[in-house]
């Protein structure tokens, strides 16, 4: 069949179509709250050599890394020849392509009259990978080999058979099997799904055309990219911007980026940013180029589908051995750390070329708050939550208050379904007022959330950022608040490091968290007198 | 129900729209259903409501004291939400939980956009009062309701200004008697001030999604009281005094009292009329499986008739916010005739989501629109007339539609103005179709099972093009497709849903408790038939329950039939229908995992009596109108156009072919033929190739 604009963009929303079945599918069969409720996962599509080519609107920090991971496998780790339509190949492993060790990652061919014509692709964050800290989560590993069982590329499916073995022994390793294996039945679930899908199209279309049209979907958003990319002025702008610590070390990390635009291409220099760490916010750039990607997609305003194409015109440049490019064996768990911190540094650089579109920081971080709970009888419950804070102000617009913004994109968990469910009871969970940074724009607020434990006793990880260098302002907007992170014991508050792991609780400890709202944008004299007025009737602002 | 009323011959549906009001009107001794149309009267509905009642029984002869029933759909509700034209309320919740409302569910939908929109939050801030009282999980009381704070309370609220009041407490489905006292307590005081319990409304778990929909429900209150006392003082003139019912979500009615009182059952009653004529089209024409589409200008709405059921769910939404109460699943994309076709600097042909909607509309309304739409496309390939548009309503411009889709479609593209128009097409179809198998996707189900009914304004063009993108060969055009709500609402039944959450393991253990749940969700749901006048043989009380397999966040309804006190044998049947519902949806099962409940529902149905029609008779004239020139999406041909309203059993449209009726117009497409069948509706075959 001839392929014309007509037929790209038919098979384009076909494409995506079926990253939306894939979704549907992990969203409505996986066990654990982690994918359930706080909808950690996503799903993707891509061209016969392993090109992103289509996306579920899920998280950034997933679609933008899951291409480099298929690319690793197949320059690295699997040959394309020897890898058939009824396998699935399978790793966690960040030194394979991977993110973090809860992130499994499953990859499938899909086939049409004995020709490649895609991979379909689904990652989910998984409840539990074993190592040192209940949810793989631990705060202060300094190795990967502490933060749990690392899957190498392998195929978990071979010829349509499940590998049983490696099954039980992941099985074995993690704390909730159950719920594990019963998400990643969901994840491999999806795959028939997308691959069932895109055979669809293939029939239709025919494989060469097919392929002719990802190659075509894929030029297509490269040439957006590039006309963004000749509307921003040319130039080099530089921003940084520092991680309170590395939860081992204790001392600040600092993330610089220096970005050249000229004509429709943008390089990116990452070398000015801190050595990697020994606590496990290390990257590897299959991590932290999603930064890079997520700020300056975002930086275009919408313009084009994401996918492969965009990358395109970007060049990253890493040092190797840096928090951007971590060696082996680096703990990587909070990787996400480092993303979001690049992110705003990556905001901050293109507000100097867009001064009018980026918007002061936001919260910057994933509250990541994991807590185990121990019964008498030994029995032991599991909850990870993710908590968000404010987004920074426009140029003519206020932060939204809670709202998940920047690299990930994750829901809460209802106070109820945690209450009926295990031992914990949610004792406040509201705005913080004041959080947001002054300006002309307000940056929105953070939040305040308390978990009390009703079981003898419990642990509390947590793996949290910005409590020591705040949410910057922009154009003469103040900066965001600190987070605070406090256990509360017969009413007297003790602070709680916002890296650690395995803080013992007991009967009716508060553990509380407050975090960032986002930066102000402009000059606070400049706020309106009404806009001021509404602050303090509805008690955004006190004092 | 009075038999005095039931007994009168004519009864009434109607179904007001944002432009017109669809009557149609029922006179049992004739057995006909006649259309009819008036235009709606925004600032009161209920004005336009009479007008076109009067008009009809003018019209169609019959005398107001002659209507038994009136089943009144209305957007009422919904617009309200949409224009904010709301109540001033104030929401207590549990202290330290007020904000819970405004914190929503943290996930964004435009996860690459920098200016995000923050989700409505219907109530701010500083009318947002905390209440010092927790009950826990179980239902039992960690901290008792401390009634002391009353009169600070009670000050607070009269400063606020309140003009009603939602209360939504933590665990409230579990136990009710926190938010009963405190709403008596308000009550005494302040005997002016409608409530809304959370336990009331929507007694189910998951605090945020029960407090919007309380918030909603209470912000509701006073207009739809307002708008029904007006509707009521309506009635009783000439001797029109029908029992009036209205439409609810979950495609069925309820009296006057239950929409006053939980007026938030009506806000997504929009797409009630049309599937509810798509089931009973099904049972007619012995289709039990149909996925209904609605098109219209600026929207496609896809709902399924399943095994000759329609399907439920139990949360919707509106303007982004959760609404937990059942509702007719319908899935809405953004594409109708006044979607946009345009071409990016990268040589991308979209079409949608922007759309030209009513004002400029098409370039072809000659109202100012220059970018080429759905609509546009249809005309410019002749499958429109532009003299005969909406029955010669209004003149379409030809000139103006080719150039448009040369100059912004065919030249960036290098296409011809025939290839730029059916490419149009062809990218809107195969959208519509993606989303068309998406909806039926979510529920395992395959589209080649199914037939696809067609209405709406727009749909008839599309209908047949949508249907070859799925393997569907049968497409049902219904008569009248621009009233068919008002058709559907003419057979509704009463319809109240009653729900209890209680997080049960589906062991026999828990047998005696689920015994006195249903119990009680019995005698509710009989009692409330009961004061609606419902016949004790005219009530049908079914039970379903939300499950899940432990450690799942999402349940599955699964209904367990007209069940009373539920032994061994019937719980395992229950857990067998959802393992296989479990199977179905999601393509797997785990017969060894445990399953449990997490909420069970009684859905009380109170039958209303189901007149039967005669067959329509064709109208005296010839049924073929004069050839058209059109491009069937490889070549311009001759094409016959068949009047609909004169169609009668013998005739045979082979396609390609155009179908036209005053508000509507069909494309029969190359290799397919149509014929009359049941009820006046027109079913297009695929010929086997």
């Amino acid at each position: 069949m001839s392929l014309g604009p007509i037929e790209i963009e038919v098979i384009r929303n076909a494409l995506t179509a079926a990253a939306a079945e894939m979704d549907i599918t992990i969203w409505r069969t996986s066990r654990s709250t982690t994918v359930r409720e706080l909808l950690d996962y996503s799903t993707a599509v891509f061209d016969a050599d392993g090109n992103n080519v289509a996306q579920s609107a899920r998280i950034p920090q997933h679609l933008n890394s899951m291409g480099a991971a298929l690319r690793i496998l197949l320059d690295r780790f699997v040959d394309a020849a020897d890898w058939h339509e009824d396998d699935v190949v399978a790793t966690n492993d960040p030194y394979c392509g991977a993110q973090h060790l809860n992130d499994i990652l499953v990859f499938k061919p899909v086939f049409h009259d004995g020709k490649r014509v895609a991979y379909v692709g689904a990652l989910c964050h998984h409840i539990d990978m074993g190592g040192m800290a209940p949810g793989s989560y631990a705060a202060t590993a300094t190795e990967v080999f502490q933060e749990g069982l690392r899957i190498p590329p392998l195929k978990l499916i071979e010829g349509g058979v499940l590998n049983k073995a490696i099954y039980a022994m992941i099985g074995q390793n993690v704390r909730k099997p159950a719920l594990m294996l019963g998400d990643l039945q969901s994840q491999l679930a999806s795959l028939e799904v997308g691959a069932a899908s895109i055979r669809r199209i293939a029939a239709r279309y025919g494989a060469a055309t097919l392929i002719e049209a990802t190659s075509r979907i894929l030029d297509q958003s490269e040439a957006a990219m590039r006309a963004a990319i000749s509307a921003m002025p040319d130039g080099t702008y530089s921003f940084e911007d520092f991680l309170d610590d590395d939860g081992v070390s204790g001392e600040p990390v600092r993330l610089h980026a220096s970005i050249t635009i000229k004509g429709d291409e943008i390089e990116v220099d990452l070398t000015a940013c801190a050595d990697q760490q020994r606590g496990p916010i290390n990257c590897t750039p299959a991590m932290s180029n999603c930064a890079v990607y997520y700020s300056i997609i975002a930086a275009t305003d919408g313009a084009m589908p994401a996918n492969a194409g965009c990358y395109r015109p970007i060049r990253i440049h890493h040092r190797e051995g840096s928090v951007t490019s971590c060696r082996a064996p680096a703990s990587v768990a909070h990787r996400v750390a480092v993303c979001h911190r690049l992110a705003n540094v990556m905001f901050g650089c293109l507000h100097q070329a867009l001064p009018e579109r980026m918007p002061a920081a936001y919260y910057g971080g994933s509250y990541v708050a994991t807590f185990q709970t121990e019964a008498a009888d030994g029995g032991r419950e599991v909850l990870v939550e993710i908590e968000i804070g404010g987004t920074g102000a426009s140029p003519a617009k206020d932060g939204v208050n809670a709202w998940s913004f920047g690299m990930h994109n994750n829901s809460n968990i209802p106070i109820e379904m945690i209450e009926s469910q295990m031992p914990l009871t949610i004792t406040y969970y509201g705005l913080k007022p004041d959080s947001g940074g002054d300006g002309q724009y307000r940056g929105g607020l953070g939040l305040i959330r308390e978990w009390r434990v009703d079981s003898p006793a419990g642990i509390f990880t947590a793996n949290m950022d910005r409590f020591r260098f705040p949410p910057y302002g922009l154009a003469g907007g103040k900066p965001a608040s600190l987070g605070r992170l406090m256990r509360i014991r017969d009413g007297q508050e003790t602070p709680i490091a916002p890296k650690s792991d395995a803080v013992r609780l007991l009967k009716g400890d508060i553990v509380r968290l407050e975090t960032s709202g986002g930066g102000g944008f402009g000059d606070p004299t400049k706020r309106s007198v009404e806009r001021r007025q509404a602050d303090h009737t509805l008690g955004y602002v006190k004092g | 129900m009075s038999t005095e009323t039931t007994t009168r011959p004519i009864r009434i549906a109607v179904d007001i729209g944002g432009t017109f009001t669809d009557l149609q009107i029922l006179d049992a001794r004739l057995g006909v259903a006649q259309a009819w149309k008036t235009p709606t009267t925004p600032e009161d509905p209920s004005i336009g409501l009479l007008t076109g009642v009067k008009e009809a029984a003018e019209r169609f002869g019959f005398v107001l004291a002659d209507v038994g029933l009136l089943l009144h759909g209305t957007t009422i509700a919904t617009n309200a939400v949409l224009e904010r034209k709301l109540a001033r309320g104030v929401l207590l919740t549990t202290a330290g939980f007020e904000d819970v409302l405004e914190i929503n569910r943290h996930v964004r939908r435009d996860i690459y956009g920098l200016a995000q929109e923050p989700f409505p939050t219907l109530i701010p801030r500083d009318r947002r009062l905390g209440v010092q009282e927790r009950l826990r999980a179980d239902g039992s009381a960690e901290i008792p309701l401390d009634e002391s704070q009353l009169p600070a309370l009670l000050d607070r609220i009269q400063h606020l200004g309140a003009e009603t009041i939602a209360i939504s407490l933590l665990h409230a489905y579990a136990n009710p008697a926190h938010e009963k006292r405190l709403a008596a307590l308000i009550q005494a005081a302040r005997p002016d001030l409608p409530i809304s319990l959370s336990a009331d409304i929507s007694p189910e778990i998951r605090e945020y999604e029960r407090c919007s929909t309380t918030v909603l429900n209470a912000l509701l209150m006073p207009v739809v009281k307002a708008y029904l006392d007006r509707l009521e003082k309506r009635l009783g003139e000439d001797g029109f005094s029908p029992l009036v019912f209205l439409v609810q979500s979950n495609g069925g009615v309820c009296s006057l009292r239950m929409a006053a009182e939980q007026p938030a059952r009506l806000l997504l009653s929009g797409p009630s009329g049309g599937a509810l004529a798509a089931g009973r089209i099904s049972e007619l024409l012995a289709r039990p499986n149909l996925v209904a589409v609605d098109m219209g200008g600026t929207s496609y709405d896809v709902s399924v008739v399943q095994a000759g059921r329609v399907s439920v769910i139990t949360q919707g939404e509106i303007d982004r916010l959760p609404v937990r109460l059942p509702m007719v699943e319908m899935r809405t994309i953004g594409a109708g005739g006044g979607s946009i076709g345009s071409v990016d600097a990268a040589g991308r042909l979209t079409v949608g989501p922007r759309s030209a909607g009513a004002r400029p509309g098409p370039v072809a309304y000659a109202r100012g629109g220059t970018e080429p739409t759905v609509t546009d496309a249809n005309l410019a390939l002749g499958r429109l007339d532009p003299d005969f548009f909406l029955g010669g309503a209004i003149k379409l411009d030809m000139p103006a539609t080719r150039t448009a889709i040369e100059t912004r479609i065919g030249a960036p593209l290098h296409l011809s103005l025939e290839q730029a128009a059916a490419g149009m097409l062809t990218v809107t179809n195969a959208n519509l179709g993606a989303a068309v198998r998406l909806s039926l996707f979510e529920k395992g189900l395959d589209p080649r099972d199914f037939a696809l009914l067609s209405f709406g304004g727009a749909g008839g063009l599309h209908a047949i093009e949508v249907a070859e993108e799925m393997g569907i060969t049968e497409v049902i055009f219904p008569r009248e497709p621009g009233t068919l709500s008002a058709y559907g609402i003419l057979f509704s039944d009463l319809v109240q849903d009653l729900a209890r959450t209680r997080l049960t393991r589906a062991e026999p253990g828990g047998l005696p408790q689920m015994r006195d749940i249903i119990a009680e969700l019995r005698q509710a749901a009989d009692a409330r038939l009961a004061q609606d006048g419902i016949p004790v043989d005219e009530r049908e009380i079914t039970i379903a329950a939300d499950m899940r397999y432990h450690g799942q966040a999402f349940e599955l309804l699964v209904p367990w039939g007209q069940l009373h006190a539920p032994d061994e044998a019937a719980l395992a049947d229950l857990i067998q229908r959802f393992h296989a519902t479990h199977k179905q949806r999601f393509s797997y099962s785990n017969q060894d995992e445990a399953v449990e409940i997490v909420t069970f529902r009684a859905i009380a149905k109170g039958k209303l009596a189901k007149p039967v029609l005669r067959e329509p008779t064709p109208a005296s004239r010839s049924a073929q109108k004069a050839k058209r020139r059109a491009f069937d999406g490889q070549q311009w041909c001759d094409v016959t156009v068949w009047d609909r309203e004169a169609l009668g059993a013998d005739d045979l449209i082979e396609g390609p072919a155009i179908i036209e009726e005053a508000f509507a117009t069909h494309w029969i497409s190359r290799a397919w033929q149509a014929r009359l069948a049941t009820g006046g509706a027109l079913i297009a075959k695929k010929i086997a190739p």
